[in-house]
């Protein structure tokens, strides 16, 4: 890919929802603003999601015996974060339906 | 701007061609309009993201144009121990091991009451809840998941097996911890409901956790009875003094979350304290029976607080210090509760919201905005009469026909084009004004209602409005004579009077601004001098009003006393001793600042004054940027720089006096130490019968108290000047050869608020030997 290429790929997220996962495995879901050669994005309007912990997951499973039952993630505003790109382990894009403009993936 | 306030609008879009299927009945049906939900599709682009970004340039950056570096720096780093509350260190979890469900001793649960009351108490001084109240693992469960009736907010969720129910003592705490997140609720609603606060005081943020707004009062008192009642079970064995102890801090919780009450009526206010300072005592003496509960508190609880800062540690003060902010709250707020007994008078108003202010230690910014919501109650500013108009009255309408009711009776004549009658013109003109002050005039009582920090602050920017508002009320004043004229009734009236009230309200507030500035140590020193001549300036000015304000007022009464108006002349006798008490009073402000300055003047001759090294500034740039508040004001009430030098260094540079100090500095009689000693002398006499005109006269009856100590406190700064004058020429006289710069001397200039100067602004120095 050439700067240029590239450079109009990562434009067309500016402002797209974006929910970047963690080495620590927690999600950021927040309006992309900025990203560099290093990965480092930065998040506006973002909540932070985290998995209950596991002994939590453990009582649900046992409580309704259904290994793949549905427990709620916690999560919190955080507002304007940076992610630095050392810590980024998988990137996703939310596609609105409802939204008008298009993304090339 | 959280996901919690997202509100449903739905109901407000309604669909006009949907068929109302009720139309019968008139019940305006209305479809509700959903939002598609549509399906969100979730793609990972990690890879080529990744693969993008690798091709991008050093430095490059691919950003939304309107996403600026300044903004980009208050972005928190994720990972970043310091900044992301959310870390984690390796084998940390993210929730405590604490469950709130163990039974606790009774030694416990009035340790963790009194850990509350402290964060509560560090939260009401301008700490976050996230660092104090917040830290409870006990309230988090309470409070999250949010919950939707009182049932509900428990120290679990959900169902809970028959044999692990919370015991009496849990209950007996929730009921504790539910009334203590009401009071907090009260207390919010209150200080925001304000017109005017401001964050540096105070923190209203509650991180998307409501505090049980939507849960009325006496649910909270019957949760606190039932508690009470369980305490009060003979069957729950206990100590008996831990018994007590835990009920009298469920009574206090009862008296104050009634006493924060906002719906309570205003004659219901005087007496929901005095029960709280009563049961106050017992809790501090059995504060020691309590037992600390280590894992209750958590910073941990900060990471599922919304937050867009990094974490901070909890907010530890100590019980003592606690308690005293807890008596003091409940002490000022029961003075607050005094400002609706006070008569309706703007002037008594005045005093007391100035009294209130100065109180120390200052008030918390609960008490202040109690006392402001008493202010601006609609029982007390829609009084009959207009306050402004009431002030007006008071200083320069006595008994005037400009003021007569019957002014406002007129009706205007049917012809628009016919000219309207001289009273009707004098009742509209006045309107006029009256309508034009009244913003201004809100204002210096907002600013009246602040710590005195930001009443100094904010006094300099009120000044300046009215500034603006002595020129509008000049030309009012021209329309009014004219009239006044034509009706035949000049004489009644003093010169511009409307704007002679302006002018002596701004005077008073530069005054205050100054005093102020002394109270609170902004000035050093070596900048006493200047700053208490300027002090004395202004005040002069202010005599002359009220002089010619006085004058009126005489000739008020005889023109009462020849035309027979028996009836009015009491009334404008009564007003004379206000305008002579306030004369007498300005009188007493400028002799003694007048000597403060001289004395000050002398001991920067003696080098007897710290003074700090200034390398960079110039006398000229400091003068203008302490007078900067005033620079703008008309007339114009700031000397040039020279004159005001001359004034301030009569013998030449401080540095390298003339010849002529040291003569007069050795001489008895000269003038430099008999016009410290009899303006000190005057000063004394004028407070001294400001004091014996009593509070009545000066219209600060309603804070008599205060007002006596204030006058006290002044006199005794006069004592104070005469002494330490003595003192410097007792080592002059003593000074061998002429070097006035070295006598051995230096002048202790004694600490703000420790109690150790008579008056707080009126700064005497204490001369002692080196």
């Amino acid at each position: 890919m050439d700067n240029t290429e590239a450079s109009v790929y990562l434009a067309q997220f500016i402002g797209k929802n974006l929910r970047i996962h963690t080495t620590d495995d927690r999600v950021f879901g927040g309006q992309m603003k900025c990203t560099d050669k290093d990965l480092n994005i930065i998040l506006a309007l973002t909540y932070e999601y985290r998995a209950p912990p596991a002994d939590f997951i453990r009582e649900a499973i046992a409580a309704s015996g259904n290994p793949s039952v549905p427990v709620t993630w916690n999560s919190r505003y955080v507002g304007l974060v940076v992610v630095p790109g050392a810590h980024v382990k998988k990137i996703e894009f939310e596609e609105s339906v409802t939204g008008r403009s298009v993304v090339f993936l | 701007m959280y996901a919690g306030f997202a509100q449903h609008h739905d109901d407000v879009f309604s669909d006009s061609r949907q068929p109302t299927s009720s139309a019968s009945v008139g019940l305006p049906l209305r479809q509700a309009f959903r939002q598609p939900v549509g399906e969100v599709k979730i793609h990972d682009i990690s890879d080529k993201f990744r693969r993008a970004c690798n091709a991008l340039q050093v430095g490059q950056l691919i950003k939304d144009e309107s996403f600026t570096l300044f903004e980009s720096i208050g972005a928190l780093e994720i990972m970043d121990p310091k900044m992301d509350s959310g870390f984690l260190l390796p084998d940390e979890t993210l929730e405590d091991a604490y469950d709130t469900l163990t039974p606790l001793l009774p030694e416990e649960v009035i340790g963790i009451m009194d850990q509350l009351l402290c964060y509560e108490m560090a939260w009401h001084t301008g700490y976050p809840l996230s660092q104090t109240l917040f830290t409870s693992v006990y309230i988090d469960k309470l409070l999250w998941p949010d919950p939707k009736t009182v049932e509900e907010a428990q120290f679990y969720r959900g169902h809970l097996p028959e044999g692990k129910r919370p015991d009496a003592l849990l209950e007996v705490l929730r009921a504790y911890c539910l009334a203590l997140v009401k009071c907090c609720d009260f207390v919010i609603a209150k200080i925001v409901g304000r017109d005017y606060f401001e964050e540096e005081d105070f923190c209203t943020h509650t991180y998307n956790r409501v505090l049980l707004a939507r849960v009325p009062l006496d649910v909270f008192l019957r949760e606190l009875d039932a508690a009470a009642d369980m305490m009060e079970d003979t069957e729950l064995e206990i100590d008996c003094a831990l018994r007590d102890a835990i009920i009298s801090r469920l009574s206090f919780r009862r008296d104050f979350l009634r006493a924060l009450d906002l719906d309570c009526p205003l004659e219901h206010l005087s007496t929901s304290w005095p029960p709280i300072l009563k049961t106050l005592t017992s809790i501090s003496v059995t504060q020691q029976l309590g037992k600390i509960v280590p894992g209750s508190f958590s910073t941990k609880i900060q990471r599922r607080l919304a937050s867009t800062v990094p974490p901070r540690p909890i907010v530890e003060l100590e019980f003592k210090d606690a308690f005293e902010k807890l008596k003091q709250l409940c002490i000022d707020s029961e003075e607050a509760t005094r400002f609706t007994t006070l008569e309706p008078d703007p002037l008594e108003y005045q005093s007391f919201l100035f009294a209130y202010a100065s109180r120390s230690p200052t008030p918390l910014p609960y008490s202040r905005s109690y006392l402001a919501t008493l202010l601006f109650h609609p029982q007390i500013l829609n009084a009959t009469a207009s306050l402004p108009l009431t002030d007006v009255r008071t200083l320069v309408f006595p008994s005037s026909t400009v003021l007569d009711p019957k002014n406002w009776a007129y009706s205007p004549p049917r012809n628009p084009l016919a000219p309207k009658p001289h009273r009707l013109q004098l009742a509209l003109l006045i309107d006029e004004f009256i309508e034009r002050v009244g913003q201004p005039y809100l204002d210096f009582w907002t600013a009246l209602g602040q710590n005195t920090c930001r009443l100094r602050r904010m006094m300099t920017h009120v000044i300046t409005a009215w500034d603006q508002l002595q020129r509008d009320a000049a030309s009012v004043d021209a329309d009014l004579m004219q009239v006044i004229t034509a009706l035949g009734v000049r004489n009644e009236v003093m010169e511009s009077p409307l704007e002679v009230w302006v002018y002596h309200k701004k005077l008073w507030m530069v005054e205050k601004c100054i005093l102020l500035g002394f109270e609170q140590d902004i000035y050093l020193p070596d900048e006493y001098t200047g700053m208490y001549h300027f002090l004395s300036l202004i005040v002069r000015k202010r005599r002359v009003v009220l002089g010619s304000v006085l004058a009126h007022f005489s000739m008020r009464a005889t023109q009462l006393d020849d035309a027979k108006e028996h009836n009015e002349a009491p009334g404008v006798t009564d007003g004379a001793l206000y305008i002579a008490s306030l004369m007498k009073e300005a009188e007493g402000v400028q002799e003694l600042s007048a000597a403060l300055s001289s004395f000050y003047s002398v001991l920067l001759y003696l080098n007897a004054l710290p003074t700090p090294p200034r390398p960079i500034s110039t006398e000229e740039l400091r003068y203008e940027l302490r007078m900067k508040p005033f620079l703008a004001l008309e007339p114009p009430e700031v000397p040039d720089f020279l004159s005001f030098q001359n004034t301030i260094k009569p013998y030449g540079p401080y540095d390298d006096p003339g010849p002529e100090l040291l003569a007069q500095l050795k001489h008895d009689q000269s003038p430099l130490w008999t016009n410290i000693e009899s303006g000190v002398k005057r000063a004394r006499e004028a407070f001294a019968e400001v004091k014996n005109m009593g509070a009545r006269n000066a219209k600060t009856e309603g804070v008599s108290e205060a007002w006596t100590k204030d006058i006290k406190g002044v006199l005794a700064s006069c004592v104070a000047l005469g002494v330490a004058a003595a003192g410097v020429r007792v080592a002059i006289a003593k000074m061998e050869g002429e070097d006035v710069k070295n006598l051995g001397i230096k002048v202790v200039v004694p600490d703000m608020g420790k109690g150790t100067r008579y008056a707080e602004g009126w700064i005497v120095g204490k001369v002692v030997a080196k």
